[in-house]
């Protein structure tokens, strides 16, 4: 074989790929391993090895959970099924509202300062105050859209308000009305920063959602559990074994987003 | 030598302003100021012109002049300070279809296909699609951009999706078709073809056009009339009348005398003041 062939070539597909495939196995190990030392050293039940946290869920998965008996399954639908409704409760209100607070002024100076209080306020905060003063369903959900309402909100405006006024004027000339611009003109040039809203959004949606489920003892998915394991258990491995789920799960919707973002974006023909 | 320019001149002199009422877009004492907290600026000032149907005016000027904001008052995209603007004796507000605008960035809507761009002003007028469609396919064809009917618009290179932005404007049959630098984002061999084609065009038209620009050739080129401006406020210094049919040889010596002779008087306003 040619040394040629063995030389890394920044050029071909297939050469960039291995390389950053091959860091990012690098990377991965390397984090098993200081996770694998620290729990040596910690030597503390809180903090299991890489293998006990295999152990338990190759355990979580093939019995499930005794206490409940809930499956894995089951804690993951229980999870997904309230993120999913707080994801679509946030779309809903969210899309309209940014285009409408982006495209008018008056709407926007009267609701920014309702805006600017409200949003510094931890998503998490809510969750008390929605889960014991509503319910244990209903709760996490809101805890979910707030989550995810804000970034996507903040988006949809900034969307709005950074439209190309080229195709607002090209729009007026052709003989648009006001409302078609906003329809055929704003909205779609909004989309791929709604898209960016959402990869954001779903991402602090997720880490609400478990944060939220830690406060509600029934119907709950994942969270749930986590807490679970380790109050009323007290196995940190069936903890760890939770946060595998929380971070493949996270990983798989906020992945999902961003080739959804990406295809939406190449397919209308614009960059940001 | 001196003959000749003697001869241009003469020809050239003939500032033939039609009347208002014959015009069919008539300007008259057109006059905007911008006003900050602390200052005005006046940017046009008492700008009248009369054109006939049909007509291919342009409008050059030193840069920063005022001539965008003289066609975007017309386009009804600026509300004037003051003045009057009558297309066909009626009295043109805010921006509509029977005033077209072609623009120096393209501004074609980037999610929508080469067809459904040209088709926009016909949808936003409730044209049935039918009609929509073979109104659009012609318009196409006579751009010859037929093969990309069906293209995004990032697949194309400027002077093709310039003339989707010509297509966009002329198949809503406009009274007027504003063009602004619409070939000033274009190399040099581009723009030169993008102008024949442009008078490829509108020879099957009869196409009312202002045409703003900076390039004192591409002026020599199409128009009728160039319209010379000061510099800002921007009103009108001289009204030339191009005597040669088209189309036109860039390397006429006449082409080339008057030329010059515009390009000094523009100088000329940069210098000055």
């Amino acid at each position: 074989m040619e040394y040629s062939r063995l030389k890394y070539d920044e050029n071909n597909k297939y050469h960039r790929f291995s390389k950053s495939l091959g860091i990012t196995i690098v990377s991965l190990i390397l984090l098993l391993e200081i996770w694998w030392i620290a729990s040596l050293l910690a030597n503390s039940s809180f903090l299991p090895t890489p293998l006990e946290t295999w152990d338990a869920l190759a355990t979580l998965y093939s019995v499930g959970d005794p206490i409940t008996g809930k499956s894995m399954w089951q804690y993951i639908a229980a999870s997904m099924s309230t993120f999913l409704k707080g994801f679509v409760l946030a779309l809903v209100v969210a899309v309209p509202l940014g285009l409408v607070i982006g495209y008018s002024r008056i709407v926007r100076q009267f609701a920014n300062p309702i805006l600017e209080i409200l949003r510094p306020i931890a998503p998490i905060a809510w969750a008390p105050i929605f889960i014991y003063g509503i319910n244990y369903t209903v709760g996490p959900i809101l805890v979910v859209f707030i989550g995810i309402f804000f970034p996507l909100l903040t988006n949809v405006i900034f969307g709005v308000m950074k439209i190309d006024q080229g195709l607002i004027d090209a729009s007026k000339t052709l003989g648009a009305s006001k409302l078609q611009t906003f329809t055929k003109v704003m909205i779609p040039s909004a989309v791929p920063y709604t898209m960016n809203g959402i990869k954001v959004g779903l991402g602090v949606g997720w880490m609400c959602i478990v944060a939220a489920e830690m406060f509600a003892p029934i119907n709950a998915g994942i969270g749930y559990y986590l807490q679970e394991q380790s109050s009323v258990v007290g196995s940190g491995a069936g903890a760890f074994a939770a946060l595998v789920i929380i971070a493949i799960l996270g990983l798989l919707t906020i992945g999902l987003a961003d080739y959804i973002h990406r295809v939406i974006v190449k397919r209308m023909g614009m960059e940001e | 030598m001196s003959d000749e320019i003697s001869n241009i001149n003469e020809e050239i002199s003939d500032v033939d302003n039609c009347g208002c009422e014959e015009a069919q877009i008539c300007i008259k004492n057109l006059r905007k100021v911008y006003k900050t907290d602390d200052s005005e600026t006046v940017a046009v000032e008492d700008f009248s012109l009369n054109i006939r149907k049909g007509e291919l005016v342009t409008i050059v000027g030193p840069s920063g002049c005022g001539k965008t904001t003289i066609l975007r008052m017309i386009a009804g995209l600026l509300e004037p300070t003051s003045g009057t603007i009558l297309i066909d004796g009626k009295a043109a507000s805010g921006p509509g279809s029977d005033r077209g605008m072609v623009f120096q960035d393209f501004a074609l809507f980037p999610w929508r296909s080469v067809r459904r761009n040209v088709e926009f002003g016909m949808e936003v007028a409730g044209v049935p699609k039918e009609e929509r469609r073979t109104r659009a396919d012609r318009y196409i064809k006579l751009v010859g951009l037929e093969k990309f009917a069906d293209s995004r618009v990032h697949e194309l290179s400027g002077g093709m999706k310039q003339r989707v932005g010509i297509a966009r404007v002329l198949v809503n049959h406009p009274e007027v078709t504003l063009m602004d630098e619409p070939f000033g984002s274009l190399d040099a061999q581009t723009r030169n073809i993008m102008q024949v084609q442009l008078l490829r065009v509108l020879a099957k038209t009869d196409q009312t056009i202002i045409f703003v620009t900076h390039s004192v050739d591409e002026a020599l080129f199409l128009s009728d009339r160039i319209i010379i401006l000061t510099k800002r406020p921007a009103t009108i210094k001289e009204i030339i009348t191009v005597p040669w049919p088209r189309p036109r040889d860039r390397a006429d010596p006449a082409f080339s005398i008057l030329r010059k002779r515009i390009l000094v008087e523009l100088e000329n306003e940069n210098v000055m003041g």
